[in-house]
């Protein structure tokens, strides 16, 4: 086991790369036999500090339905200079740079320590980055101050060259003019007209109204710095903008009693869309929308203005009562698939005490990869701190976003690509190694990333498609290759190339070989973002069942047992910790929806289907842990059974950070023992996790809540309804209706949990 | 310094720039990766990785004799300092880890108190050095600002983190070390907004403008004499 835990995380280390299963199953049958997918995590722009970019472009197999990069598993004959694709076994040969090659000159891409390589391309000249801002003024008072301050402060972090540009609305929508002189120009808008975009650039002069042509055409952004008034260089206009936003008031339309403010973020976003769509098509742009509140007005509004009319809730969607739902989503998602295309992403920051939309909003992030950020108030740390980790950079000091990213996969003909979930795109690009089966998107083997962050993860699913008993593949290994293009941050354009391969195995005489190459923590991932996935689209309580039935599956295969003896099953360490991630997934806020709002469920699977592994575990299955004075923390089962009088437990849920004093503990700190010196040790113990839990909050993005609370504290509920059977949705399903299908229930402790499926699991009439 | 916690629940503790940003680098103190298997599935007690002792631990008290009580079933023992933390609002953790550089407040310290002219004199040199390439709008807005930020610290509107940062800032201009000079802006901006939201921009321009000056202008006679002016009039 420790050989392959060691191989698993070197290779997470090296490639970025994590595959649930890593020795493949040589046949298709075999493969839909091991019920979890051949399938992978990748973090495209993984951080590697010590990986040295090369100044060249790649070499490509010549092959026009191949043009897979040379890389270290490739043949090659030095004598001749010829290099054999290993996924299409066409012999190309080496360009005439590569002429002064030996066995023991080898070029970087060769070396098998460079199965991550990347390289600097220079095709055309560097776009600038864009920073568009598009700013809600029906705020608050203190609210919008606290913005504006955010916002000014925003100045000082983005890269001087990049291009920035303010956009406000509340009732109308203004496009504000950054010139370096003069008084400050503005183009309004009203709330409520659909504008196309053409019409939109028009109104903004943005297109050039020549005799010759019947129509006006874009401006040729050959010197965009001159030609768009609305987008300058933030080191020319950081003066003017720091005044403007200072100057900036509250949406002056006055808000009758009962009602709410008159919000046009449809149009808004609209006009930002067209705006960059009209000067800068294809170059890395970010939108960065702050709202104070829910659109009320024009398209895509989310609820109207009397207040006595709620937005609408779970309950209001399940019984078809959400007026606005359907067409604002459309709405929204037709915006973001044009930004998309253009490879513009759109952050929403949205901080308000009630929901502001983000159920219809989120495919504008979603799709382009662009982050959510939900808080309060615009005055809070957590949107402050949270803002200003948008602008973090990497140990060159150079800043982690990145832009106009596309990802290519290609596999060996043994596998082909059945689709991928995360924040991406189809590029619709058809190719050999298409799957029918189509998983989350699909169809392709190319997606596009408007924007990226090192943690940035799709996970990847394959089908093996060898036929049974064919015998297993010459060379006796599989390989995949990731191509991922993008615009670095200081405008270079670059080229990750990561290729791996793992071992065939035929699954009839190597089931236990292949067992032990499972990793747990990546499938159980993976099948989560299945589950999310399917959730968006099907019932909630079909997504329960199709999960059990995949977890009963895989232990039908794997446990060992005796039939119909549910006392004599076990799973080896390599599963140990998969029925409890799936039991944890169950009751977890992304399949739960019923105990957060829709806005809030929409924020939560925002972040799961993006982040990377480690990150993804902690959101499906909290870390707790445990201090006291018996020892150093540990790590302790999520379980009411962790909660003990003389303990302080920390749990992490990736977006609640908890610290839990036990009863005891909790009567020592009101005592303040703490305070006296002989009782120093009782102090370190209260400042450990206190600690440990600020390591955290330093670097996390989105900064996540803190709770400090104790026994009978009213926030310990926190913790509470992690690790105790949910009580609030009992009757909400209705499972076990359905004949003999097995069915494991959802709200009870872990121990009936896994007792119901070790039944299940041994049962000879499953 | 805590989160706002008025107007948000739970909102965490607010970090310098500084602290943020050596966080981002640094190795994990204590990685809190670890998951514990259910002792149902593996047929063994309990399997924890690595060294720890397993989560059901008996009770028994802290063989330390030092440690507090276990029971307090017993009258609590008069302490001599008895002072419960921050009473009352138990949601606020006593933060034990140093945040936002509050140093203090300006009744001590007094022989540190920097000196608002030195600050001015530096800038206004780097900004008369600028006078000649630059655009006189640009330079007048810098100035506009200068004066702004002269105004507010004679006022005693800014904090003494503040003032000492600002001294920092002005000897690493001198210096022409332009990227410690724009960190400190940074850091400035990031950590303390509201009082120098309105005037860092014009700093920062300063510093972007003279770092792309010919080092000459740097060091021109009426340069120089406005250095040698100002410190003239300060000498005792």
């Amino acid at each position: 086991m420790a050989t392959y835990q060691e191989f698993i995380q070197q290779n997470e280390d090296r490639d970025g790369v994590r595959f649930s299963w890593n020795l493949w199953p040589s046949s298709r049958l075999e493969a839909t036999r091991l019920v979890v997918p051949v399938s992978c995590l990748f973090t495209p722009l993984k951080e590697r500090p010590d990986l040295p970019p090369v100044q060249y472009e790649p070499v490509l197999c010549s092959r026009a339905n191949c043009k897979a990069v040379l890389n270290p598993l490739c043949q090659v004959d030095y004598r001749a200079k010829i290099w054999a694709c290993n996924f299409c076994f066409q012999r190309n040969p080496f360009p005439p740079s590569y002429a002064g090659i030996s066995d023991v000159n080898q070029p970087a891409e060769l070396m098998p320590q460079f199965s991550t390589i990347e390289y600097i391309v220079q095709r055309s000249p560097p776009n600038p980055l864009i920073f568009l801002y598009v700013v809600d003024t029906c705020l608050e008072e203190e609210d919008l101050q606290a913005l504006k301050e955010s916002l000014q402060m925003s100045l000082s972090l983005l890269p001087p060259n990049a291009l920035v540009g303010l956009i406000t609305f509340g009732r109308m929508v203004q496009v504000h003019e950054l010139s370096c002189e003069g008084i400050a120009k503005s183009y309004v808008f009203r709330g409520t007209k659909e504008l196309s975009s053409k019409q939109i650039q028009e109104m903004l002069g943005l297109t050039n109204p020549s005799a010759s042509g019947p129509q006006g055409r874009p401006a040729a952004p050959q010197d965009p710095a001159v030609t768009c008034r609305f987008l300058q260089p933030v080191h020319k206009v950081d003066m003017n903008l720091t005044d403007l936003l200072g100057e900036l008031q509250r949406d002056p339309w006055p808000v009758p009693q009962g009602k709410r403010p008159l919000r046009s973020t449809g149009i808004a976003l609209s006009i930002a869309v067209g705006l960059l769509e009209g000067t800068f098509p294809n170059t890395g742009a970010r939108v960065m929308m702050f709202m104070g509140g829910p659109p009320t007005q024009g398209p895509g509004m989310v609820v109207g203005d009397e207040l006595k009319t709620p937005i609408r809730s779970w309950h209001d969607i399940t019984k078809d009562n959400a007026r606005h739902l359907k067409k604002a989503t459309k709405y929204y998602d037709a915006l973001a698939n044009r930004a998309a295309v253009n490879g513009h992403s759109i952050d929403i920051y949205a901080c308000a005490l009630d929901q502001t939309g983000l159920l219809e909003m989120k495919c504008l992030s979603n799709l382009t990869g662009g982050h959510i950020a939900m808080g309060d108030s615009f005055n809070t740390s957590l949107f402050k701190q949270t803002f200003q980790r948008v602008f973090s950079k990497d140990h060159n000091g150079e800043f982690r976003m990145a832009f106009g990213g596309t990802l290519e996969v290609k596999a060996s003909r043994e596998l082909k690509v059945s689709g991928a979930i995360g924040p991406c795109v189809s590029l619709n690009t058809k190719g050999p190694c298409i799957s029918e089966n189509e998983v989350g998107v699909g169809g392709t083997t190319q997606w596009k990333i408007c924007s990226l962050s090192p943690s940035t993860t799709l996970a990847l699913y394959f089908e093996v498609v060898n036929q049974h008993n064919a015998p297993i593949p010459q060379g006796g290994r599989g390989a995949v290759q990731f191509v991922t293009q993008y615009q670095h941050s200081n405008t270079q354009r670059r080229i990750r190339v990561t290729t791996v391969a793992r071992n065939w195995a035929d699954a009839q005489s190597q089931i236990q070989h292949i067992e032990s190459s499972f990793d747990q923590e990546a499938s159980a991932v993976i099948m989560a973002r299945l589950g999310v996935f399917r959730a968006e689209s099907e019932e909630g309580p079909d997504v329960l069942r199709w999960l059990d039935r995949q977890l009963i599956r895989l232990c039908q295969k794997f446990g060992q047992f005796n039939k119909d003896d549910p006392t004599s099953f076990k799973l080896s360490e390599t599963l140990s910790l998969y029925p409890q991630f799936m039991f944890h997934l169950r009751r977890s806020p992304f399949l739960q929806v019923f105990n957060n709002s829709p806005d809030e469920c929409s924020y939560y699977r925002h972040h799961f289907v993006r982040q990377d592994l480690t990150q993804s575990l902690i959101m499906i299955q909290p870390i707790l842990y445990s201090y006291s004075f018996h020892g150093p923390p540990e790590p302790v089962l999520l379980d009411s059974g962790s909660i003990l009088p003389d303990r302080i437990l920390l749990m992490d849920t990736f977006f609640q950070l908890v610290i839990y004093h036990g009863e005891t503990i909790a009567q020592w700190r009101k005592a303040g023992y703490q305070e006296q010196p002989e009782y120093e040790n009782f102090k370190h113990l209260l400042v450990a996790p206190v600690d440990d839990a600020q390591e955290i909050l330093q670097t996390r993005f989105p900064m996540p809540r803190y709770i400090d609370t104790e026994h009978g504290g009213s926030q310990a509920r926190f913790l509470l309804s992690k690790v105790n059977p949910s009580q609030t949705h009992n009757n909400l399903y209705s499972w076990g209706q359905e004949t003999g299908a097995p069915i494991l229930t959802d709200d009870v402790s872990l121990q009936v949990f896994m007792d119901h499926l070790k039944k299940l699991a041994v049962s000879s009439a499953a | 310094v805590n989160g706002n916690q008025e107007r948000g629940w739970n909102d965490p503790p607010q970090f310098s720039y500084g602290l943020q940003t050596a966080a981002q680098g640094a190795p994990k103190r204590t990685p809190l990766n670890k998951r514990v298997p259910p002792p149902q599935l593996t047929g063994s007690p309990c399997p924890v990785p690595g060294d720890f002792p397993s989560a059901t631990a008996p009770m028994t008290p802290p063989t330390n004799p030092l440690a507090p009580p276990c029971s307090m079933n017993t009258p609590p023992r008069p302490c001599p300092v008895a002072a419960p933390p921050l009473g009352g609002v138990m949601a606020t953790p006593p933060p034990p880890f140093p945040v936002v550089e509050h140093t203090d407040s300006a009744s001590s310290q007094s022989e540190n108190e920097p000196d608002v002219d030195d600050v001015v004199t530096l800038l206004n040199w780097a900004l008369t050095a600028c006078r000649h390439t630059v655009k006189k709008q640009v330079c007048n807005d810098v100035a506009k600002r200068l004066k702004l930020f002269e105004d507010m610290w004679k006022s005693g509107k800014l904090s003494l983190p503040v003032r000492r940062r600002m001294i920092g800032l002005v000897q690493e201009l001198k210096s022409c070390n332009w990227d410690a000079a724009d960190e400190i802006h940074r850091a400035l901006i990031v950590d303390h907004v509201n009082e120098v939201g309105q005037w860092m921009v014009g700093v920062k321009r300063l510093i972007a403008e003279t770092r792309n000056l010919n080092p000459d202008l740097l060091h021109t006679q009426e340069v120089d004499q406005s250095l040698d002016t100002s410190s003239a009039g300060n000498s005792d």
